[in-house]
């Protein structure tokens, strides 16, 4: 068995032909080894869910071999498409995850251009070592926080207050209309530095002589910023615009059952109930388990053709595409 | 290194113009703003924590606390729920990492060599499973039929792989030399030492960067333990335990708010309990974030290397 790579031996004898694919299979035995247990893995926890989304066209109940219910056609999305939640949680999943694509996509850009100005070498490492801190935080720990600073009697409410922003003091978790402001910038809050890592590697990148030629042409530092390092780091911000249209609806589950304390926050519950959190609460919370994967595929259908054309599109604007 | 060359101040030969200063007022804003918003949470809770209960009803804790003691975190350390639950998730933590570590990254090992018979077929298994999933429910019922609700290994083996760090993980190993394992088959080592002893000891930078991504992953994990660990309490992680410390504490507020007043809940036990759940709250916050806040910083460098790799490789 003592046999020699099939590529190394390629290599030293270019005309002795390659041994066909299963002798080959068996002589790496080891290095398919390696693979077997990811590929077992993921077989079972992503393949295999992906064939129950069967259940959706029957009526699973618990006990039942998965596929092996009984068949009731569309009569769950039938449920959905006439159910008077189904405006709610479109509304608030698209409302959310169009506030984090535009707003919450912009600003770590912004940052990260501002970060590239900061003259004082250990200032700016500063910033940027604090500016991730959030990222590791739970969202758990990040809503405590919030709860602290923005009840009625929270810190910043005071400063708002005294700012005259606020004319009284008020809980922002007893204001449902507030909620998808408080996703968003509690969501920038969290991933604002993390997300920025990228941006600033990409400027790290920029040749330096273009601001020193557009230094001797006399162009301004906003100029500089705009026309240099935004326009240089364009294909990053593109590619990245991309990838984040792909996950636009995982309108972050964690986070949403944390701000609204598990969906027992009646006054935001209306604002706050996305197509995620409505399906765990269908599906387990409730054990409709056929309609919380019919909720289920919806999603990951727009997902899917939201990546596709955001592929396209990238496409035609002559970017590297990911698929 | 491109990131020093960068840093360097590129000279100013024009002179300064109006929107030069307001970008420099810009910058300070923007970065003080970024500076205090996350910092300020942080000490504040500190502070709390550290506040005598009482004291803290008064208000006005900023960040320093006004009559110090470690009442908050005494009361969490002779707490067997907390220490409990510490230990629950140091277990998953470690377990998970080192086990996420071994399967995505001999799996990315694996797919990183050009002679992997099926090499193709396998990293269009991987890619798909990031395009379209089953879903939140199809999941559950298949976990579940496993027999993994409430079970402690629900932490583990489901999060053994992950495709982006395998994703990740392979890029970095397609960049080590090909002689490196060239000499060693030679050698006739077979590809476990190949993978364990030579590519796994020149990798540092991938594997503390994944390290890091699975170790948050299961030390923040609370979505796991709320949809697969209903019925045992004894296996709830940190996050758990904290989310039931506000839940408790918002409760005491909202018996509060129900009529009774502040006179008549300090005498009440209500009173005692409510007063210092805030505090005890605070302190277990920060006893659940402080391994983390410790070592990120450390692997800075790295983590920033990490995201480079995944943004080259799409």
């Amino acid at each position: 068995m003592r046999l020699k790579n099939s590529s190394a031996e390629a290599a030293i004898q270019p005309t002795v032909k390659k041994p066909n694919a299963f002798v080959r299979f068996i002589q790496q035995w080891d290095l398919q080894l390696l693979v077997l247990p990811g590929i077992i893995l993921l077989f079972i926890f992503s393949y295999v869910p992906i064939y129950g989304i069967i259940m959706a066209f029957q009526d699973f109940k618990l006990g039942d071999t998965l596929g092996m219910s009984e068949w009731v056609g569309l009569k769950w999305f039938i449920q959905l498409f006439t159910s008077p939640d189904l405006f709610g949680i479109v509304r608030n999943t698209l409302v959310i995850s169009l506030l984090k694509l535009t707003i919450g996509f912009i600003c770590p850009i912004v940052f990260a251009v501002f970060l590239n100005e900061l003259r004082v070498a250990p200032v700016k490492k500063t910033v940027q070592t604090l500016s991730y801190l959030p990222h590791f935080i739970s969202w758990t720990v990040t809503a405590t926080l919030l709860f602290d600073l923005l009840g009625s009697e929270g810190a910043l409410t005071q400063l708002l207050v005294s700012l005259h922003i606020l004319k009284q003091p008020v809980n922002f978790f007893q204001k449902g209309e507030w909620f998808w402001g408080l996703a968003t910038i509690s969501n920038i809050w969290k991933e604002l530095g993390w997300d920025a890592i990228i941006y600033v590697s990409a400027i790290a990148g920029i040749d330096v002589e273009m601001y020193e030629a557009a230094d001797i042409d006399g162009a301004t530092r906003l100029q500089k910023m705009w026309h240099i390092t935004v326009k240089s780091i364009k294909p990053t911000i593109i590619l990245l615009l991309i990838m984040n249209v792909g996950g636009v609806l995982n309108a972050n589950f964690d986070q949403i059952m944390m701000l609204t304390r598990q969906m027992t926050n009646a006054a935001l519950t209306p604002y706050a109930q996305v197509i995620d959190t409505y399906s765990y609460r269908m599906g387990i919370a409730l054990m409709r388990f056929s309609y919380g994967t019919a909720v289920g595929l919806i999603k990951s259908i727009i997902n899917f053709f939201l990546l596709l054309t955001a592929n396209k599109i990238a496409d035609k604007a002559g970017e590297t595409a990911l698929l | 290194m491109a990131a020093a060359a960068s840093t360097k101040p590129h000279k100013m030969k024009s002179k300064k113009v109006f929107s030069d200063y307001v970008i420099s007022v810009l910058i300070f804003v923007i970065m003080l703003v970024v500076s205090v918003t996350t910092l300020y949470p942080f000490l504040n809770a500190l502070a709390l924590s550290l506040n005598e209960a009482q004291d803290t009803t008064r208000g006005g804790i900023t960040i320093y606390p006004r009559v110090f003691t470690l009442q908050s975190y005494k009361g969490i350390f002779t707490n067997p729920d907390i220490w409990h639950a510490y230990l629950i998730t140091i277990l998953r933590t470690v377990i998970g990492t080192v086990g996420g570590l071994l399967v995505t990254g001999s799996m990315a090992f694996a797919l990183s060599r050009k002679s992997l018979v099926g090499r193709r077929f396998y990293s269009i298994f991987c890619l798909i499973p990031m395009y379209f999933g089953g879903g939140l429910i199809p999941t559950y019922i298949v976990t579940r039929s496993l027999g993994l609700v409430n079970n402690f290994w629900v932490y583990i083996i489901p999060s053994l792989v992950n495709i982006w760090n395998m994703i990740l993980m392979r890029s970095y190993f397609s960049g080590v030399p090909d002689a490196l394992e060239e000499s060693a088959r030679i050698d006739g080592a077979n590809y476990f030492t190949v993978f364990f002893k030579i590519f796994w000891p020149v990798s540092t930078p991938i594997i503390a960067t994944i390290a890091l991504y699975f170790g948050v992953q299961h030390w923040n994990d609370w979505y796991v333990a709320t949809i697969y660990m209903t019925s045992r309490e004894d296996l709830k992680p940190m996050t758990c335990v904290l989310l039931r410390i506000i839940n408790e504490a918002a409760y005491a507020e909202r018996m509060a708010a129900q009529g009774m007043s502040a006179a008549a809940i300090g005498q009440a036990g209500m009173g005692r309990k409510m007063v210092s759940a805030r505090s005890i709250t605070m302190a277990t916050l920060i006893v659940s974030i402080i391994p983390i806040i410790v070592i990120y910083p450390f692997l800075q460098r790295y983590f920033i290397k990490g995201i480079m790799i995944g943004s080259i490789k799409g």
